[in-house]
């Protein structure tokens, strides 16, 4: 460290990986995100407190990177998320809302179809690794197709006498 | 081992994307801080980069590095937020007392570490390693947190002070988070204060919250309660820190609640309104 102090009394202290700790710790998390038995000793009314307010949070990051999706359910997004999400531990609030968008997909009004297919001829996501970019996809859009050429997306729409 | 001689910084808000143009129009601002994640260190927002350049002290605010997991922090991670300092210029970096992930499963939120030599030990070493690549100094803040761990072996002053001696980081000091804890836990906030080693503070967060179920939630998502803000000045009667910043993080108010918010801060602290 470059900074104005003198490090510890011990520089060289490292006390090296603890499995103890690590497992008590994963299993915390386990708990509030995955639907894990809570660890003794634990208050469960605070730990689900914490939980349910951490919920709230990813409720409302993936309302900021999908506002559609979150938009079709009105005042009803933050229950149907958590509701979702309870046992799913986030994988960033992108690729939350994606899951969530395709796990509801037959319920999406046309905005949020719209969101989702946008996202889908940009990026190449198997649900399982994190998004890559495309260089060219074709997916149906509410009202027509969306395509991503090189870079450029467009949605064509079918003619106007449909 | 006290803290050096900071320059005080005053009063300071947390930038976010959402109010860069009202944090950009505060002719007072000298001091600033930006989540660290959310920085491209090659080509930082211009709003940003002009703080930076009109003489702000903007200090990068990590909060996914994982101090206080059992794993080892992500060197990519530790060198992301000294990238950050030096793109913002910033005199220091923050993090949190808090891990954030355990097993490869991403909690999502600043979790509470155990009060325990284990994880005293464990944080240690995380703090060290971050120190061993940063340019600047680093402060660590307690977080809130709804409930604790069973068996601390420490108190939290204690714990809290030992990992400073041991590291020798600063502390940022949230005010809100004391305030949040003590209510929650049923204690008496002025009680930590007391305990705490003051002269090591490097800047102090403001936020507000929200009570829910009889709990207290700090959401920095509502008004400094004035609960808090008592406090505030009970720390400045105590020991005045350098830099006191508000957080603001949804339910952005208008420009006239937010700096009617800085200007109270500034007057529980006896610092110049910076509106």
């Amino acid at each position: 460290m470059s900074g104005p102090f003198a490090p510890g009394s011990d520089p060289g202290f490292d006390p090296g990986f603890d499995p103890g700790l690590a497992a008590a710790q994963e299993a915390l998390v386990r708990a509030m995100t995955a639907g894990g038995p809570l660890p003794d000793g634990f208050d469960a009314g605070a730990v689900g407190a914490a939980a349910h307010g951490i919920l709230l949070k990813r409720a409302g990051e993936v309302a900021r990177a999908w506002p559609a999706l979150a938009a079709s359910y009105g005042t009803s997004w933050r229950a149907a998320f958590t509701g979702w999400a309870a046992r799913r531990p986030t994988r960033g609030s992108f690729r939350d809302g994606w899951d969530f968008a395709r796990a509801h997909r037959a319920d999406l009004g046309r905005d949020a179809a719209r969101e989702l297919a946008l996202a889908e001829v940009r990026w190449s996501y198997d649900g399982v690794s994190p998004p890559r970019p495309r260089r060219f996809a074709v997916r149906r859009a509410p009202g027509g197709v969306a395509v991503r050429v090189r870079g450029y997306i467009r949605v064509f729409g079918r003619s106007a006498s449909t | 081992m006290a803290a050096p001689d900071l320059p005080e910084r005053g009063v300071g808000i947390g930038w976010r994307p959402e109010i860069a143009g009202f944090v950009a129009a505060l002719p007072g601002l000298r001091f600033a801080e930006v989540i660290a994640e959310s920085v491209h260190p090659a080509r930082p927002a211009p709003e940003l980069a002009e703080l930076r350049d009109r003489g702000a002290a903007v200090v990068p605010h990590g909060v996914k590095l994982s101090l206080g997991g059992a794993e080892p922090v992500a060197a990519e991670r530790v060198a992301h937020l000294a990238a950050c300092a030096e793109a913002l210029r910033a005199p220091l970096v923050s993090e949190h007392v808090a891990f954030v992930r355990a097993g490869g499963i991403e909690a999502g939120h600043l979790l509470p570490v155990p009060r325990t030599r284990a994880a005293l030990d464990a944080l240690t070493a995380n703090i060290r390693r971050t120190q061993a690549e940063l340019p600047v100094p680093l402060a660590v803040e307690p977080i809130a947190s709804l409930f604790d761990w069973p068996d601390a072996e420490y108190a939290e002053a204690d714990f809290l002070t030992e990992l400073l001696d041991r590291t020798g980081a600063l502390l940022l000091l949230d005010v809100a988070n004391v305030y949040a804890n003590a209510r929650n836990r049923g204690e008496d906030p002025l009680g930590l204060l007391d305990r705490l080693p003051l002269d090591r503070v490097a800047y102090c967060h403001v936020a507000g919250g929200t009570e829910q179920g009889g709990r207290y939630h700090d959401t920095h998502a509502a008004a400094v309660p004035a609960e808090v803000l008592d406090l505030v000045a009970e720390l400045c009667a105590r020991r005045r820190p350098p830099a006191l910043l508000l957080e603001r993080d949804g339910r952005y108010p208008p420009a006239a609640e937010l700096r009617a918010e800085l200007d109270a801060l500034a007057a529980a602290s006896g610092f110049p309104a910076v509106t």
